[in-house]
């Protein structure tokens, strides 16, 4: 296989694609999004528990390629716990690491193993939509 | 048949890392041979101008060629006249125009149309939308259980109130063929008009319009070897006759006064506007093509390869294909237990392989095999059976490096 491509379905991306995190639906939750690709029919609901302006919880269920997939796992395992802010600056963040038009280089903007994972996808435009689909929804509610 | 995949410089051309390109996405759009490649530049280059009144050469040229082009589709879906051919920008052109011209008109509250759960998005909008707005009711004919269209439910549809029935001759997603004389002479018990989707059908088997009886048919250039941007839209001439233009403007008129104006007859009477003069000879180029190679031996090189694709394919276990003895066309879909046919689709383009991924343009249908896309494959005349063996093994590397 290429090794490019390699790249980017790194370990961590497709053990999170395998096993994600918190996948499924939350019940009390305080906000409901729905993440959606016309392009590409790939569909997440999202859901986050907000409390005293703090995630405390956050979860996903939906259909998506492993990017996709992986990439919303990393989004609700990193908000647990933030404020609207935290998550905010979090989501610029991670939109920024995967850039394709961003010139820094993705260690000098995260030291996160999680995040790094999807550098890769600057190479890969037609994929950018997997990788930030979940993020820019909930970046839409913050 | 080297030398067919020879005329088409893609193949020269295109290398992925040094790779030929494997391209097995011809259901959306074929490639091109050289012979309408040129047609294209020599009408550009040689005789470029406008058609319709000018009196000088090359005007003179221009329309002799844009009419030929027109007599070569009349021969090559056996209609009877030349006024029963309309060139559009495309099948969802098509589609539009005659949901415009001829359903509107006619449509009222409580009246139906029909179309099949295997439309594609072309030929399913446009019905919906003038059926919202008249109120009047959409009804979806359903598949049987082998993806078949289900011939006695749609039987059991057709009444008075049915306006028209639009139907797919291929099914772009799953590859089956849908037997339209059956559902044409059922329809018309009922008086009820036919518009076929024929957009995946010049290439699998020769059209006839009479002897199939449709009244509206609907084909688009760029998926039969063709330029993009040309169509073309078959009505039986007293349905073109009768209803009014498709367009208003310049080129569709007899006689325009500040009071009214007289249409031009037929076929002029629905192209209003300078036409795609360069698409018609690019198209006209394709059907020389298609005529020398055969439209039976492409379509049957095709099915042949659909039919060694799922017998190869079936070898990977966690593999479901759909409509897998869906007979004589060129499509195959299917899903890999696990792995999302983006995945999928990824890694084979990094082996020169280009396919399709996704709904395909037929959400009605994915929604009800309750799948979120599948990967399809769909073959041409340069396709080969060493491009299969490629796909299939490299299906078994995605496979193992995926699960
Ligand atoms: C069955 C069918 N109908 C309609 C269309 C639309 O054709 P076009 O985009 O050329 O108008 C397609 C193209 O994908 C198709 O496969």
């Amino acid at each position: 296989m290429n090794d490019r491509l390699k790249a980017l379905y790194k370990t961590q991306i497709l053990a999170h694609a395998k096993s994600p995190f918190n996948e499924g639906v939350l019940v009390n939750y305080t906000h409901k999004l729905q993440a959606y690709n016309p392009v590409c029919g790939d569909q997440f609901d999202l859901y986050l528990k907000f409390e005293d302006n703090i995630i405390q919880n956050a979860s996903f269920k939906g259909y998506g390629c492993a990017i996709s997939k992986a990439s919303t796992s990393v989004l609700t395992k990193h908000l647990l716990g933030k404020t609207r802010s935290e998550a905010k600056a979090l989501i610029e963040l991670f939109l920024k690491v995967i850039d394709p038009e961003n010139n820094e280089s993705p260690e000098s903007i995260t030291s996160d193993d999680e995040l790094l994972a999807f550098t890769s996808a600057r190479e890969f435009p037609e994929r950018l939509t997997c990788a930030n689909l979940a993020w820019e929804k909930v970046r839409e509610v913050l | 048949m080297p030398w067919i995949k020879s005329e088409f410089p893609i193949f020269e051309t295109a290398r992925k890392e040094g790779r030929p390109l494997i391209f097995l996405d011809n259901a959306s759009t074929t490639q091109k041979p050289q012979c309408v490649i040129d047609a294209i530049a020599g009408f550009y280059a040689g005789y470029y101008a406008n058609v319709g009144r000018g009196l000088y050469w090359p005007a003179t040229a221009a329309s002799s060629g844009y009419d030929q082009a027109r007599e070569k589709v009349r021969v090559f879906i056996g209609a009877s006249s030349k006024k029963e051919v309309i060139f559009t920008s495309g099948t969802t052109d098509a589609v539009n125009k005659v949901v415009n011209s001829f359903l509107l008109p006619r449509l009222e509250q409580g009246d139906e149309v029909l179309v099949s759960e295997m439309e594609h998005h072309s030929n399913f909008v446009p019905w919906q939308h003038a059926c919202q707005s008249k109120g009047a009711q959409l009804k979806v004919i359903p598949l049987d259980a082998g993806l078949n269209l289900d011939l006695s439910k749609l039987a059991s549809m057709l009444t008075d109130k049915v306006k028209v029935l639009a139907v797919t001759a291929i099914s772009n997603t799953l590859g089956v063929k849908n037997d339209l004389k059956k559902i044409i002479k059922l329809a018309h018990q009922y008086n009820i008009k036919v518009f076929v989707d024929a957009a995946q059908l010049p290439l699998s088997a020769k059209i006839n319009v009479q002897n199939m009886g449709c009244d509206f048919l609907a084909f688009s250039g760029h998926k039969a070897f063709g330029p993009t941007g040309i169509g073309v839209l078959y009505g039986k001439q007293v349905l073109l006759e009768n209803m009014s233009p498709l367009a208003y403007g310049g080129g569709m008129v007899q006689q325009v006064t500040i009071d009214k104006t007289i249409m031009a007859d037929l076929p002029t009477k629905h192209e209003a506007g300078t036409p795609n003069i360069a698409g018609a000879i690019g198209l006209a180029a394709a059907i020389d093509f298609i005529n020398l190679v055969g439209v039976e031996e492409i379509g049957k090189h095709s099915a042949e390869l659909r039919k060694y694709a799922v017998e190869r394919l079936s070898e990977i276990e966690g593999l479901t294909l759909f409509a897998k003895d869906a007979k004589t066309t060129a499509i195959l879909s299917f899903t890999i237990e696990g792995i999302h046919p983006h995945d999928i689709a990824a890694f084979l383009t990094e082996k020169g392989i280009a396919v399709r991924a996704g709904h395909h343009c037929t959400h009605p249908l994915t929604h009800k095999l309750d799948i979120g896309g599948t990967v399809r494959v769909s073959f041409n005349i340069y396709n080969s059976e060493e491009e299969v063996d490629f796909l299939k093994n490299t299906l078994d590397e995605i496979k193992s490096f995926f699960l």
